[in-house]
């Protein structure tokens, strides 16, 4: 007995049905990345044109009728009246899959037609992205060929060999020279990226360059500062216990101290008379509470008798006093570590007096950088595409990556052709809710007189006239309020 | 312990025909069999939910200026006006993460084909513990229970990504859903993890020490294999996985430092956590998290093998050097995590050491490809949803491995970390790779489920819409990746550089829309042909394996109504040019050279409890481990 | 065909109990994640000391008391087995009680080894920031008495059992597993505290 397939019920109409189908399908499907770029300026491309109501619709009503036509099983129906044989429907697929190859092919090359150019694989801003670009072209290069040469064995042989009755398959389990070229090859090939992905690293990660000079980049919830040095070419030492709103680095100044430190103090006392009233508070809130539920107003005021509820609860269980206790140690313990800080006079050396805090990066071109990353309550990551550098930002830790910029930002809108074009650094480490808007522009300029006019501009931490730097932005102060801070 | 093995005695050999209620047949049922139907439904069910996730926050991507009233009404206050909420963006991006890596290819991939050919393929009555089966299966049904709860909770799900670094995790007011959301993802995971060593442990178990008589190790079928690498790998990761859990727990709970130093919150003050190291939970997390992407794939690849093979009707090309390069890549997969965090802060140094591993690894997954390829060279090949479903993995697995290439070298991971083009490597190489071959297990053991075959008609169109539009939805995300674009972004509209890939993204969510509803065949297809599907024949795709030996119309607690079959020969003896037939399943003795393919070392059945007791556990695992017995 | 199960076919053992090697999967397991604890306490250890951020301390004596009473657990557990396999019963009993009250024992001077940590100030949440290497000190050991906990359990079952007279030569399954986690927790607490001991 030959060895059958199992007879599937495969007819005139269906068969029908399928190539036809499959054929429009794979049509529409691979065009529609094609058409979405046809419309040559895709700035202006008209979301209208995908009106996606009617593209649900329009699968799911070809849902429902393959669903019908299966229910009714059509096909068995027709095969019946007409009692004709199958087609074959091994031959079917391996078309369809030549024809998938071919589609995918040319979707892939519109794509990279319409879209190549915002591709950021040439023209780096930075010296050592001429590297990395150089780089990703030979390991492109190398799977490039893999990738064609791979696939397309895969869909030949699908409509090469696809099942024929009379034939037999070759009976072979292995052949050495074949496995052996093919472990050969890919780890050659492998070892000369690996070898040239370590010097490039190496390059890059352990540049000890004297003449760099230091940029601080500080992340927080959501946005960045940066830090210059001034005029001592040193950036002043920092710690997390100094950070306040006047002080939204954390830098070492004296005077920063004191004022946290004294308003720490007050928020303690006020946590204190909170406490010693505790008791007479929640007597209160519990007659307010009581007097709500007897009129009826906690129907009518549903969330403001929920919020009263909680606390009352909170109160009468002793959590709000255990919270506030907890509160005033940790404020203690925070007012003990900043004299701690301000005790060692190393540290506080006033080389952050003169160090400017700002809000927009401004490099040279051509100066070698060292960057310096912190972040103040979650990780972030600096992400500046354009030049090819990414670290991240871990608090509790300093990070660096060093880069030459070697393109004005000038000169980078004359190339792209674009007026408004600015380098950024992005966020690249999920960190919260706006997580997606959490920018700084970079700035390139080509001489040393425009920074400098630049940087003056920018207000010193502590200025002899006195010039408080701008306060953070809060970010979303209903998600962070203390528990305390509700009252 | 005392339940579990003696249950596991009295199942060598006795009565397993007691009555079974609708209870124990169903619901607590200790057949591996039904575990592995519930198995399969719990992870298809979260598989859709999953799946749902990553399509509402896909809408917003492609129309962040657009209002969805429909949003609004499933979802209240988290899609105020239609408009999704950033916070639960997150929450969704971090539950579709984790529903798709643990639940769905986790336990639903490797739960489900674990528990059902194991036992069948290496011809054994049951799991070696049937009991620990059944927990490791309710664990993982509570675990998706207390994840699927901690969606509605008031302040919404753990949203940090599926990695759930700290400190965004650890901190209550660092966002939302890093407070209950997070306690329940935490507890959710420490049940999942529970369930999966539970499954692990019984996985090596049978493997090892249940087969049959013939059946050595070097004719067990590569998806015995796959699933065996994948336990060890479990087994030996996941426990690591606890223990950063427990860490962060503890950190969150209890107010220690493990991972919190010198942090300043906005609206709290400076924290008082010092002394500890975001960058140990991600050491420890992707120890365990680097095995995963393994655990998750090598099923699938164990499952294409068979599934190539059975439908070229041809050996598998290169069996050796597929158990081989299964057990290079196991092995490799626990010594390269690092390259996750090349730019974290790590020492350099030990990212180049992790970028030289890395890039080793690359070698035993081309051989893997290049054997699944040579297989159908010549082959006779029945294009059955399965096979296509098979090829569609070697399609994917040689796409998204490829771009591993560019990752795993620490030099270009400094431009393509966290970009676009990581979302499309992963979600080709272990997402859409891991899913098709699901799908290929899932077409083609359903007559040894339900006894009924699907239907072949509505499986190609499941499978050429959904090779369509996966290719859709994550090969533009390439270009986007190169482009510089990062992920996990809720929206680009305030990113003038990222606009021009706003027709892009609605490109990729109206395939992701297509090929969600593409499913819909499938979930359709599945559930009417479990009740009304064809007939199957006892050995419906002419295999030669052991489990279409075993009765596929009755349910059969113990597989075999007379002994267990004894094994001949490997599994891939397709079309045998000295045979008529184009199979020769493994338990048919050969009347021509009955010499060569009788086993060799005979074993007569011990009197229970004496043998045991007396042998050294280890000797005894060596010797079955090199097939020195039986 | 038919398709019921008969009876009467005598499946061969498998080589070894499942349950026995299931054991033997669950110590790989547990000692997977005694060896991330380990490795986070040596990741961590030379992070900290660069920053002049951890407190190296002796180990409380009690812990070194809990190594010997550990290690007299596996010789009684041992000889208990070796009376069961004997068929000397009523010694195997006395034996499991003994490993018993040394497990008690073990309790008691792990407890007295936790308080003088805490008489140290090195709580569980560190209150220094260089306290942090206590905190290790606190999970591996509490983990590991877990596991002293889980063997209990075990030591009950097979006391009850050996009063039953449910162990004996032919039926030693359920002893020789319950001897191998002590063994392995005995190992274990050896191995820790070695570690504990020189890299603190």
């Amino acid at each position: 007995m030959m060895p059958t397939l199992p007879k599937k019920s495969f007819n005139l109409l269906n068969k029908k049905l399928l190539s036809l189908s499959m054929a429009c399908i794979a049509t529409v499907i691979s065009f529609a990345q094609a058409a979405s770029d046809v419309i040559p300026p895709p700035q202006e491309f008209d979301p209208s044109r995908w009106n996606w109501m009617n593209i649900l619709i329009c699968t799911l009503i070809l849902l429902i009728v393959l669903v019908i036509a299966r229910a009714f099983d059509i096909g068995g129906l027709a095969e019946k009246i007409t009692g004709k044989k199958i087609v074959n429907p091994h031959k079917i697929n391996a078309i369809v899959g030549i024809v998938f190859l071919i589609l995918s092919f040319i979707g892939v090359w519109y794509e990279i037609k319409y879209h190549g150019k915002y591709l950021l694989l040439s023209d780096a801003a930075s010296e050592h992205g001429a590297e990395l670009d150089s780089m990703f072209m030979w390991t492109f290069g190398f799977t490039f060929v893999v990738f064609i040469f791979t696939e397309f064995l895969l869909f030949y042989f699908m409509i090469r060999y696809y099942y024929r009755e009379d034939r037999k398959a070759d009976y072979f389990f292995h052949n050495n020279k074949l496995e052996i070229v093919w472990t050969i090859v890919p780890a050659i090939v492998l070892t000369f990226l690996v070898l040239r992905g370590f010097n490039v690293w190496t390059k890059i990660t352990q540049t000890p360059n004297d003449k760099a000079e230091e940029v601080e980049i500080f992340g927080y919830q959501f946005g960045w500062k940066a830090r210059y040095a001034g005029e001592d070419k040193q950036l002043g030492e920092n710690s997390f216990v100094m950070i306040s709103g006047t002080n939204p680095l954390g830098l070492a100044v004296e005077d920063e101290a004191d004022k946290l430190n004294a308003s720490l103090q007050t928020e303690i006392d006020e946590i204190k008379v909170k406490i010693a009233s505790a008791n007479d508070s929640t007597i209160i809130w519990r007659a307010a509470l009581n007097k709500m539920e007897s009129t009826g107003l906690n129907n009518t005021y549903e969330s403001e008798y929920d919020a009263l509820r909680e606390k009352v609860l909170d109160a009468e269980s002793g959590s709000y006093v255990r919270l506030m206790e907890k509160e005033i140690k940790r404020k203690e313990t925070n007012i003990k570590r900043v004299d701690a800080f301000k005790s060692k006079p190393e540290i506080f050396n006033k080389a952050a007096y003169d160090d400017r805090v700002t809000t927009e990066i401004v490099l040279i071109k051509n100066k070698p950088y060292m960057f310096r990353f912190r972040a103040r309550d979650v990780i972030h990551s600096a992400y500046m595409p354009e030049f090819r550098a990414q670290m991240n930002c871990v608090p509790g830790m300093s990070t660096v990556f060093p880069f030459t910029p070697i393109k004005t930002t000038t000169e980078a809108r004359k190339a792209k052709g674009n007026d408004k074009f600015d380098y950024y650094l992005y966020c690249n480490k999920i960190c919260g809710a706006a997580h997606y808007n959490m920018k700084i522009k970079i700035t390139v300029v080509g001489s040393e007189a425009e920074y400098k006019t630049w940087l003056a501009s920018q207000a010193k931490v502590v200025a002899p006239p006195v010039e408080a730097t701008p306060a953070t932005p809060v970010s979303d102060s209903t998600a962070v309020i203390p528990a305390i801070a509700v009252n | 312990m005392s339940t579990s093995a003696s249950h596991a005695a009295d199942h060598q050999g006795h009565d397993h025909h007691h009555k079974e209620s609708f209870i124990s047949k169903y619901v607590f049922s200790m057949d591996h069999k039904m575990i592995s139907k519930q198995f399969l439904i719990t992870g298809i069910i979260m598989g859709v939910i999953g799946m749902a996730m990553s399509l509402l926050f896909r809408l917003q991507l492609a129309w962040p200026d657009e209002q969805f009233g429909i949003l609004e009404m499933l979802l209240g206050k988290w899609a105020v006006d239609g408009k999704l909420d950033p916070n639960f963006y997150m929450g969704l991006v971090t539950i579709h993460g984790t529903i798709m890596v643990f639940y769905v290819l986790t336990a639903g991939l490797s739960g489900t084909f674990s528990n059902l050919l194991i036992p069948l393929q290496v011809g054994a009555r049951d799991m070696a513990s049937p009991f620990m089966n059944m927990l490791s299966y309710w664990f993982f049904f509570v675990s998706s229970v207390v994840l699927l709860v901690s969606v509605g909770v008031e302040t919404g799900p753990a949203s940090a990504g599926w990695t759930v670094y700290p400190p965004l995790s650890a901190l209550e007011k660092a966002m939302p859903g890093s407070g209950m959301g997070m306690t329940l993802w935490l507890v959710a995971i420490a049940l999942f993890i529970i369930s999966a060593l539970l499954g692990g442990m019984n996985y090596i178990a049978t493997v090892l020490n249940q087969r049959t008589k013939g059946m050595s190790m070097n004719r067990m079928p590569l998806t015995i294999w796959a699933f065996l690498f994948t336990a060890v790998l479990g087994l030996l990761s996941f426990p690591v996985l606890l223990g950063a859990s427990l860490f962060l727990i503890f950190d969150r709970s209890f107010g220690t430092s493990f991972y919190l130093s010198d942090i300043y919150l906005e609206g709290i003050g400076a924290l008082e956590n010092v002394g500890g190291s975001p960058v140990l939970y991600q050491h420890l997390f992707w120890f365990l998290g680097h095995p995963e992407v393994y655990i998750i794939l090598m099923p699938a690849l164990g499952i294409t093998s068979e599934v190539i093979s059975t439908n070229a009707r041809k050996p598998i090309f290169g069996y050796t050097a597929m158990v081989i390069s299964l057990m290079g890549i196991s092995i490799l997969s626990f010594i390269v995590w690092g390259h996750h965090m090349f730019i974290t802060g790590m020492n350099p140094f030990l990212g180049s050491v992790f970028m030289i591993l890395t890039l080793i690894i690359a070698v035993p997954s081309a051989v893997k490809a290049f054997n699944f390829i040579a297989t159908l060279w010549r082959g006779n090949l029945r294009f059955t949803p399965a096979m296509l479903f098979s090829i569609g993995l070697v399609s994917f697995f040689i796409s998204g491995g490829l771009t591993g290439i560019y990752l795993g070298n620490a030099a270009m991971d400094i431009q393509l970390h966290d970009s676009y083009f990581v979302v499309a490597h992963f979600h080709l190489v272990m997402g859409s790779a891991a899913i098709f071959g699901m799908f290929a297990g899932i077409y083609h053991w359903f007559p040894r489920m339900y006894g009924r075959m699907m239907n072949s008609t509505l499986g190609y169109f499941h499978f050429w819409l959904t090779f369509a539009t996966a290719y859709l939805v994550f090969f533009p995300m390439h270009f986007m990746g190169l482009a510089g674009v990062p992920r996990r972004y809720y929206q680009f509209t305030l990113m003038e550089d990222f606009s021009v890939w706003a027709d892009v993204n609605k490109l990729i969510t109206i395939s992701a829309i297509v090929g969600g509803f593409a499913q819909l065949l499938f979930l359709y297809n599945f559930f009417v042909s479990i009740f009304r599907g064809k007939k199957a024949d006892q050995n419906p795709w002419l295999s030669n394996t052991l489990e279409w030996t075993s009765p596929i119309d009755v349910r059969l607690h113990g597989n075999w109504p007379g002994e267990l079959p004894t094994v001949y020969r490997g599994p891939h003896e397709y079309s045998r040019p000295d045979r008529e037939l184009d199979y020769f399943p493994q338990n048919e003795p050969d009347e021509n050279a009955p010499e060569v393919f009788a086993p060799v070392v005979k074993i007569e059945s011990p009197k229970e409890e004496e043998v045991p007791a007396e042998n050294s556990v280890f000797f005894a695992a060596i010797k079955r481990v090199f097939g020195l017995s039986r | 065909m038919d398709k019921s199960i008969n009876k009467k076919v005598k499946d061969p053992m498998p080589l070894i109990p499942p349950a026995k090697f299931t054991l033997w999967l669950f110590m790989l397991a547990s000692a997977m994640l005694f060896a991330a604890f380990v490795s986070a306490f040596v990741v961590h250890m030379p992070d900290g000391e660069a920053k002049n951020m951890w407190t190296s301390f002796d180990l409380p004596i009690y812990f070194f008391y809990s190594l010997i009473v550990a290690v007299a657990c596996s010789v009684t557990i041992q000889m208990a087995t070796n009376a069961a396999k004997h068929d000397e019963l009523s010694k195997n009993k006395w034996m499991i009680g003994a490993t018993l009250v040394l497990s008690i024992l073990f309790t008691v001077s792990q407890y007295l080894g936790w308080k003088q940590l805490v008489n140290m100030d090195l709580t569980f949440v560190n209150r220094r920031p260089e306290d942090i290497s206590a905190s290790y000190v606190w999970v591996i050991t509490v983990l590991h008495f877990v596991h002293i906990l889980a063997g209990v359990i075990l030591l009950l079952v097979a006391l009850f059992k050996s009063i039953k007279l449910e162990i004996h030569k032919k039926q030693i399954t359920f002893m020789s597993i319950t001897s191998t986690y002590w063994h392995f927790v005995g190992f274990l607490w050896f191995i820790l505290y070695l570690f504990l001991y020189f890299a603190r």
